[in-house]
């Protein structure tokens, strides 16, 4: 089994272009989350969403949106190219020997809703020819691959909100067995669309006020948006070519609750945090910090948190746990990619990012979650937990790198 | 009880009876929506139902969480309408 560590950092969201950008954003508490409106919604509910900056979003998708790639391809391509970019790989590193495993939730959704809108409302079947290979799932995948050069295996997951957490982990374990030597592995979204919106505000779990996970007056989750890349490589690959490595990911877990499909099962969720640490070869003290997903959902919270104190024990003594989602949204499936990266950025800095907009303690849960800023710790191993409908987990954990 | 609260509790009890898929009759107050059959399915019908005919949106809390009786949940959803109109006022 080979080593892999982490070489580069990519990020799109609403807190800005860069990996750096949303680090820093949830270690200050700043929230991306901004007003959102939709002219097709005659009575949007939901009003507000962590959407790029409408110059961001300029800056990813150009002056002249390209005839064949969606903003969720755009996003994916832009984090990968940062952080191909920061790990210094050049063409010679790409071909067969990288692969590529970008998920995503949702594929490409705004040539959808806009084919849905043109032919509901003017029965018109004029519509974008290129439909197909701008809605296909693995179209961002696919862009990247194109991009690099990457021959070896491409893959797109899309497991709802543990798309990019598998996806990294798929990426891990292709290194790990020595069938490639690196891979640009995340995911990406663009699921802010008028129709999209919609049916997430009919499932009711969206609040209409602010997102507070863990806090007793929580009431939903804020939708996101994004891509988060990371390049990922062995070991030995990466000290051959004398690379900068950021971290070391030593552990994956992904498992299924074969039970129901929105109402998650925190032994299920507690197993899979127990496989991931089983890979790791680590024990739960050695994990510091867990960035939570924490969607502010009632029923998301409870369970993870019941799940938490199945690994950590009933006081959760040793390890802090935190939200980011009020910074940087539920990006759904580039939620994972997004969240490792601030998980990395807290081990890195030594400081864990806080809750915001927590306020009162739930009693039903318990937890007293690291909130309102940053809070400075000595951590060896940070973990990060993605927990999606269809009842699919997965967690990955990242440690300082040692040379030793 | 005020008149305009009798209505909406009326209306309501309608509501819950036609989105969950209940003979009215068998609704009283009392009844616990399991015993119902009201599911978390339904429990989504009914707040799209309480949306569309009020303009409320209601997510889920753990307020909601909390219903168990079909009093309950008529409490909660007038309390939630009642906010609503007066934010609208």
């Amino acid at each position: 089994m080979s080593r892999v560590v982490v070489t580069g950092l990519g990020a799109v969201s609403a807190c800005g272009l860069g990996a750096d950008k949303l680090i820093e954003a949830t270690q200050a508490g700043h929230s991306g989350v901004k007003p959102i409106s939709f002219d097709d919604l005659d009575a949007q509910r939901v009003k507000t969403a962590a959407r790029l900056s409408e110059a961001d979003l300029a800056a990813v998708v150009g002056d002249k949106p390209h005839r064949m790639r969606e903003p969720v391809a755009e996003y994916a391509l832009a984090a990968a190219r940062e952080a191909v970019a920061q790990s210094g790989l050049s063409e010679a590193h790409f071909g067969e020997s990288c692969g590529v495993s970008i998920g995503s939730g949702f594929g490409g959704g705004q040539t959808l809703n806009i084919n849905y809108m043109k032919f509901g409302r003017e029965g018109s079947m004029r519509l974008d020819p290129m439909s197909v290979p701008k809605i296909m799932n693995n179209a961002a995948a696919s862009w990247v691959s194109m991009e690099f050069g990457a021959t070896g295996p491409a893959l797109c997951l899309a497991t709802a909100c543990s798309s990019g957490s598998q996806s990294i982990g798929m990426g891990y374990q292709m290194i790990a067995s020595g069938q490639v030597e690196r891979c640009l592995a995340g995911g990406s979204e663009a699921c802010l669309e008028s129709g999209v919106f919609r049916v997430w505000e009919l499932l009711r779990v969206m609040t209409a006020d602010v997102n507070r996970p863990f806090s007793k007056d929580r009431n939903g989750m804020i939708l996101g948006e994004g891509a988060g890349i990371l390049v990922l490589e062995s070991l030995e690959s990466a000290q051959e070519r004398g690379a900068n490595i950021l971290c070391e990911l030593v552990g994956f877990g992904t498992n299924s609750d074969a039970g129901d499909l929105l109402r998650p099962n925190p032994a299920r969720a507690a197993a899979c945090m127990r496989m991931a640490l089983k890979s790791a070869i680590l024990s739960p003290d050695d994990i510091g910090y867990v960035n939570a997903h924490g969607t502010g959902t009632v029923a998301n919270d409870v369970n993870e948190v019941a799940a938490l104190r199945e690994v950590f024990g009933d006081d959760l003594a040793g390890v802090d746990i935190s939200s980011t989602k009020p910074v940087h949204g539920h990006a759904l499936g580039a939620a994972g990619a997004l969240e490792m990266i601030v998980a990395i950025g807290a081990l890195r800095r030594q400081s864990l990012p806080p809750t915001i907009n927590f306020t009162e303690m739930d009693p039903k849960i318990g937890i007293d979650p690291v909130s309102k800023e940053a809070k400075a710790k000595s951590v060896k191993a940070v973990m990060s937990n993605s927990l999606a409908f269809g009842g699919i987990n997965a967690t990955l954990i990242a440690q300082a790198y040692d040379q030793g | 009880m005020s008149t305009k609260r009798e209505t909406l509790t009326k209306e309501l009890l309608e509501l819950v009876a036609q989105e969950g898929m209940v003979e009215p009759s068998e609704i009283t107050p009392q009844k616990k929506l399991e015993e119902l059959d009201i599911q978390s399915a339904d429990f989504v019908m009914i707040l799209m139902a309480i949306e569309e005919k009020y303009g409320a949106y209601v997510s889920v809390d753990n307020e909601l969480t909390d219903v168990v009786t079909v009093q309950d949940l008529l409490d909660l959803a007038i309390s939630k309408i009642e906010e609503h109109q007066a934010a609208e006022a």
